[in-house]
């Protein structure tokens, strides 16, 4: 059972001349444990992908499973449930809520879930830790850099038990080295057992991904075979 | 790629032998350009001819035969080192000559000669970052030479998606028919660099 | 999390209820937001906190106006005056009424004055009397020689505490000062119970149902019998009740604009709360909560605010209404609900926007995108319907005179204005299609406005509502402004009598006129002159009345014994007679009674009044414009009177000769001009023409003298004349003061007009710091400071005039509503108030927003943080 799934996924947005249809029928299926990478240029509807696929948006057409369970038959209530229980987002830039600390950032989904405040931040501080936090959990969004930002957002979409992490140009506004900063932290993320899927037209972050899938005006229209190992590049010598 | 000034470069540290040579340039470069032992001492053979180094030993052919750097060989390195290399006319690009022709074909449609080459240079980048995966912290030479690697790279995807962006709005907009002024524009460019 | 678990449970389970916990989380959140952007809600928080202010010393000035205790009666429910020598009625009302407080008058003259001082033997523990009385300093009188006096009395006749007084031949010694709390203009001395022999009058009170009294048949003729009416207190309950509902409304819509600009300044948090998984209620939780913590922030405040200013004011106010108020007699009830209300109102009002920001997709809200405005004839339908309802509801709520409906005044009221505030959007749409044309700056601000229509109908209909009631105000005043003679003198006339005080009110026209031969008035002009002298008078002008030759006589020697020794004659008057049954006896009740004089040359010569301007048909000449339908009343003939008892007079109302009086008895109707004459009931403004006193028959006789100064009169000037009036056997009358109706409305008026203002200038500041990026942006783009003036001045002036010109046609769609069974006196229009509202506001918006928009924008490339 794959953690995410999407059937033949269409999405229309307008009407009559101003009709956009951002997605053609994608398929697209992610398993636990791994990361994939969503390419393609601005316009491609790989943004829509990601809020289809998070339960953000109802797609025109087709089926979104998570965690085999179709989001379709769901009410928004159950939408919001599944959202704060299963599915975490990393966006580009603005991810924190101005007026709580970092650590209540991290806790909140799961304050919005009806667990304790003292509980959720037990749960809060952990995810902080793990992304080597600890020291900032006080502080304020706009105390944060801009790498810390984005790593505290993380924290918040792997806290508790959620296993679907869906990041939008998670490096999008960070320099090079923060970006590889954070596109290792998801990647970590993946390899304890969360399903991620990043949007990016960067290849650099892209290539982080187990799988990278091209997305061409609304279609899959290529994605890469498994890695046949890092030897095959070098010169027979070179691994000695 | 300069053996030359590398050899130089390794020797200003202190005379090496030949095999002592090219074990320390693989590891300072993390293995990703292998050296054959040939190429050592060919290279070797002939910085001793131009002057930029000198041998230890009398005349000993062999592996047991030391070299250091001259005077000469020491201003050189310094010279090349601040020497920019020479960017200014276009290399002669493999893929770019590839999808040039693929324009002019009939029956070819671009866009996908560039997502099977696109597709090819993210899954040579995949195996890129792997390796950048798998690196120790420390190995600042090899991560170095990677991420060259991933940069070049990087540019190749970026240029592939400019390539398919401008395929894209020429095929929703075709002008006039393609200028043949590109090539000649090109040609007139001097010294095209190997 | 620490560990990578190969084989997780993955079923979600969706179904479920949300916590406590999640309510504490977005409560937590919205308090921080509110206390680190406090100073942007500032403006709604300090309206938030003026309305409730406004609302509480409102209502406390409404519910502490009205009397609580009939300041005659007391506790008592009925009160009986009787002539001091009917004892017998006394005994009988005790058998009647069971318990009964007895109260003794007598009568002191005040020296000089047509007045008298009530000199009253009441217990200060009486069973009724008690709230009537309170000690100021020193103590009650207890023996025989003991008196209190008021403060004023004491003042009047020059006395201290340990001073001796006499009064009507007795002497005492003042023990204390004393005050009527219910009324703090009744003037009086007291003694000990049973100390003032014999009375004049007695007042009984005393607790009766409306049949026992009917069913009691004094054997004397009672002064006046009375119950206590309880009409104020409805009419208090009224005021209240509409002061909080308009102050709500105005807390509302003031808010509902504050919440819609703090939800699309918060919009891409918001979406993000969705995102993490927030349900639309919980989002909408984010906004309400913001709302509530605005409310009771703002609602306690308030409350603290009002209460201090209610305490400050109090003292003024008790000078305002003449009764002591006990701060803390506050209707607490109608408070607390006033500061619930306020609270529900804010999360009403956030409630609105919480709404259509939980509703928008959350993928445009993460990207700050604001849904599209709904079309605005889509309100305009709900708009005009409710419009129409809340008329209707004014109109039916008046269709009792007597007793308006409340209830329909709040629902009409409430109903009118929303659907003002649903008409808003499309006189914006209007805005900016008008100004399509014009240049950028001003395209912009009306664009800006009708794209924002969410919090500028809000602020428009705030604006429109502040501005409808200072329309009201000024509308209901005009038409209620037939110039009413307000005072008795202006505070630099004098009026100088030939008649002792006789015990009557000043200018009530009831004195009677000693006649006095020409030497006598000849020999008292040096007195007069060296009297005016002393006031620094510019004029001195003898005035006269007329009085019938057959008028009655009063007899000398009245109760109290002061009346001067000549004959005297009741002067003619003006007044409106109607027929009235009291006690099964039947009689005529005579009101509106005012003095007339006699036209001299003098004094028209002083009025600047040249005779041929009088028609020859005119009988009088006055500048008040209230005395259609008033009856010249000159008693003739019938028996001697007691000018005390006014009720003969009445008698000999004389009919109009001519043809109506051969037809039967009927009054006199005179023909009245209006001419620019003083409006003062006590001074000489109502004139009687020689053409009038030839046609009737009456004669001019000496009154007295009518007296201009240079200046204000001086207490001091004042005390001394009537001491040197006294000796001279004359009186003196000054100005009394007295609180005045056009100056409440007038201040109403501008008050009406500040807070529209202060509402204007708020709710501009609240729209334009919005469009703060736009101002970045245009200034980046090489827009001078007059572009950014044009922007802001456009948007004020816009609002303003929109808010005017709804305003005010509200309020006259409303008024006509109320006062459709008679139009008019709406017909009053006042033009200058409507100017001022219409045309003067707009100008200081525009002008104001021009002034304070040229600053140079902080930081062009500074954004703040989401």
């Amino acid at each position: 059972m794959s953690a995410l799934e999407l059937r033949d996924v269409s999405k229309v947005y307008g009407e009559g001349a101003n009709e956009v249809r951002a997605l053609r029928g994608v398929d697209l299926s992610v398993e636990s444990g791994a990361l994939v990478a969503v390419m393609g240029p601005s316009g491609s509807g790989k943004s829509t992908l990601l809020t289809i696929a998070g339960s953000l948006e109802v797609p025109s057409g087709g089926e979104v499973l998570i965690d085999g369970v179709a989001v379709s038959a769901m009410s928004r209530n159950e939408r919001a449930r599944l959202r704060r229980r299963a599915i975490g987002y990393v966006f580009q830039d603005f991810n924190l809520l101005a007026g709580l600390t970092a650590v209540e950032n991290v806790s909140l989904p799961m304050e919005l879930d009806g667990i304790g405040a003292r509980k959720a931040r037990v749960a809060g501080m952990e995810a902080l830790e793990e992304l080597g936090l600890t020291d900032r959990a006080s502080s304020f969004p706009e105390e944060l850099s801009g790498g810390e930002r984005q790593r505290v957002a993380i924290a918040r979409a792997v806290v508790g038990d959620r296993h679907l992490l869906l990041a939008d140009e998670p490096s999008g506004a960070l320099d090079s080295a923060n970006a590889e900063a954070v596109i290792r932290l998801i990647r970590a993320a993946c390899q304890r057992g969360v399903a991620g899927v990043v949007v990016t037209h960067d290849a650099q972050l892209a290539s982080w991904a187990d799988r990278v899938v091209f997305l061409r005006d609304g279609r899959v229209v290529d994605q890469t075979r498994p890695p046949d190992g890092p030897e095959s590049l070098l010169a027979p010598k070179a691994k000695s | 790629m300069s053996v030359r000034h590398a050899l130089l470069a390794l020797l200003s540290d202190g005379p090496k032998y030949g095999l002592q040579l090219r074990q320390e340039f693989e590891d300072r470069t993390g293995e990703v350009w292998p050296l054959n032992v040939g190429q050592v001492y060919t290279t070797l053979q002939r910085l001793e001819r131009d002057g930029l180094v000198e041998s230890e030993g009398d005349g000993d052919e062999g592996p047991q035969r030391g070299f250091r750097i001259t005077t000469e060989g020491a201003a050189e390195l310094a010279t090349w080192l601040r020497t920019p290399p020479d960017m200014t006319s276009p290399p002669r690009d493999e893929l770019v000559i590839k999808v040039l022709v693929a324009l002019r074909l009939p029956g070819v449609d671009v866009r996908d000669v560039v997502q099977v080459h696109r597709r090819y240079v993210v899954e040579l980048m995949q195996q890129w970052t792997r390796l950048k995966d798998d690196a120790a912290d420390d190995e600042v030479g090899f991560l170095l030479v990677v991420d060259a690697e991933l940069f070049r790279l990087d540019s190749v995807i970026r240029w592939l998606d400019a390539a398919d962006g401008r395929l894209a709005r020429l095929a929703a907009d075709p002008p006039a028919p393609p200028g043949p002024a590109l090539a000649p524009r090109l040609r007139r460019r001097q010294g095209v660099r190997r | 999390m620490s560990l990578a678990l190969e084989q997780r449970p993955r079923t979600v389970e969706v179904a479920g209820s949300d916590g406590g916990a999640a309510r504490r989380a977005i409560f937590r959140w919205s308090w921080r937001l509110f206390r680190r952007e406090w100073r942007q809600q500032i403006l709604v928080l300090a309206l938030v906190v003026f309305s409730v202010a406004a609302t509480i010393v409102g209502v406390a000035l409404a519910y502490n106006g009205g009397q609580r205790l009939d300041p005659a009666m007391g506790t008592a429910t009925s009160e009986m005056t009787l002539s001091g020598s009917d004892r017998a009625d006394v005994v009988a009302a005790q058998s009647a009424f069971g318990a009964i407080e007895e109260i003794d008058h007598q009568r002191v003259a005040i020296p000089g004055t047509f007045d008298t001082l009530d000199l009253r033997a009441q217990d200060p523990a009486g069973r009724y009397g008690h709230p009537t009385l309170r000690l100021v300093s020193g103590r009650y009188p207890s023996g025989a020689g003991d008196i209190a006096m008021t403060g004023s009395a004491a003042r009047t006749f020059n006395v201290r505490v340990g001073d001796p007084f006499v009064a009507n031949g007795v002497t005492r010694h003042v023990v204390g000062l004393v005050e009527n709390p219910l009324s703090l203009s009744d003037e009086f001395a007291l003694v000990a119970p049973g100390q003032a022999d014999p009375p004049g009058q007695v007042t009984l009170l005393f607790d009766a149902s409306g049949k026992q009294l009917g069913a009691f048949r004094p054997t004397g003729d009672p002064t006046s019998i009375g119950t206590r009416s309880t009409l104020n207190k409805t009419a208090a309950a009224v005021i209240v009740l509409a002061l909080e509902t308009i102050g709500l409304l105005f807390v509302g819509l003031v808010a509902a604009a504050g919440f819609a600009v703090m939800a699309q300044r918060r919009l891409r948090a918001l979406g993000m709360l969705g995102a993490l998984g927030a349900t639309d209620r919980q989002v909408r939780l984010a906004t309400v909560a913001n709302g509530m913590v605005v409310g009771v922030v703002g609602s306690v405040t308030g409350a603290v605010v009002g209460l201090v200013t209610w305490v400050a004011l109090a003292p003024g106010f008790e000078r305002l209404v003449t009764h002591r108020i006990d701060r803390s007699h506050l209707p607490w009830w109608a408070l607390a609900a006033s500061m619930v209300l306020a609270v529900v109102t804010a999360v009403v009002a956030a409630w609105w926007p919480a709404r259509s920001a939980a509703r928008s997709s959350i993928v445009a809200a993460l990207s700050g995108r604001p849904s599209p405005p709904k079309p605005a004839h889509r309100f305009a339908g709900a708009g005009g319907l409710l419009l129409a309802g809340g008329v209707g509801c004014l109109a039916f709520a008046h269709r009792n005179q007597n007793a308006p409906n409340a209830f329909l005044i709040v629902v009409g009221t409430i109903t009118t204005t929303f659907g003002m505030l649903f008409l808003g959007p499309l006189f914006l749409r209007g805005l900016a299609a008008v100004g399509g044309r014009a240049p950028i700056a001003l395209r912009l601000a009306m664009r800006d406005l009708a794209r924002y229509q969410a919090r500028s109908a809000a602020a428009l209909g705030a604006i429109s509502l502040a501005l409808a009631i200072a329309a009201t105000v000024a509308i209901s005043a005009a038409a209620a402004a037939v110039p009413v003679a307000e005072a008795n003198l202006a505070n630099n006339q004098a009026v100088v009598s030939l008649s002792s005080g006789d015990g009557s009110a000043p200018g009530d026209g009831s004195a009677a006129i000693s006649e006095r031969t020409e030497a006598e008035v000849r020999s008292l002009q040096p007195r007069v002159d060296a009297l005016a002298t002393s006031l620094e008078a510019q004029a001195v002008i003898p005035v006269a009345e007329a009085v019938d030759p057959a008028s009655p006589t009063v007899s000398p020697g009245s109760p109290t014994g002061s009346a001067g020794g000549t004959v005297s004659e009741v002067p003619a008057t003006l007044g409106k007679v109607t027929a009235v049954t009291h006690g099964g006896r039947k009689g005529i009740e005579i009101t509106s009674e005012i003095p007339l004089h006699v036209a001299t040359p003098a004094l028209l010569t002083h009025y600047g009044i040249n005779p041929r301007d009088i028609n020859s048909n005119t009988d009088i000449i006055t500048g008040r414009s209230d005395l259609a339908g008033s009856v010249v009343i000159a008693p003739r003939g019938g028996p001697t009177c007691d000018s005390a008892q006014s009720r003969c007079r009445v008698i000999g109302a004389r009919p109009k000769p001519g043809p109506a009086a051969r037809s039967g008895p009927d009054q006199w109707h005179p023909t009245i001009q209006t001419l620019k004459l003083p409006t003062y009931t006590s001074a000489p403004g109502t004139l009687l023409t020689p053409h009038a006193l030839k046609e009737f028959g009456l004669k001019s006789v000496a009154a007295g003298w009518f007296i201009q100064t240079r200046s204000p009169l001086t207490t001091a000037q004042i005390n001394s004349a009537r001491h040197a009036a006294a000796a001279a056997g004359i009186t003196l009358e000054t100005r009394q003061s007295q609180t005045s109706n056009t100056q409440l409305r007038d201040g109403a008026t501008a008050v009406g007009l500040l807070v529209a203002l202060g509402v204007l200038a708020m709710t501009v500041g609240l729209i334009r710091s919005e469009t703060a990026n736009d101002l970045r942006t245009l200034s980046a783009a090489g827009a001078t400071s007059a572009t950014r003036r044009v922007l802001t001045g456009a948007t004020a002036g816009a609002l303003a005039l929109l808010g005017a010109l709804l305003g005010t046609g509200g309020a006259y769609v409303a008024l006509i509503a109320w006062h459709r069974s008679d139009l008019h006196p709406l017909t009053q229009v006042p033009y200058l108030d409507l100017v001022i509202i219409i045309v003067g506001l707009p100008l200081l918006a525009i002008t104001g927003g021009g002034l304070f928009a040229g600053r140079e924008p902080v930081s062009i490339a500074h954004q703040p943080l989401d």
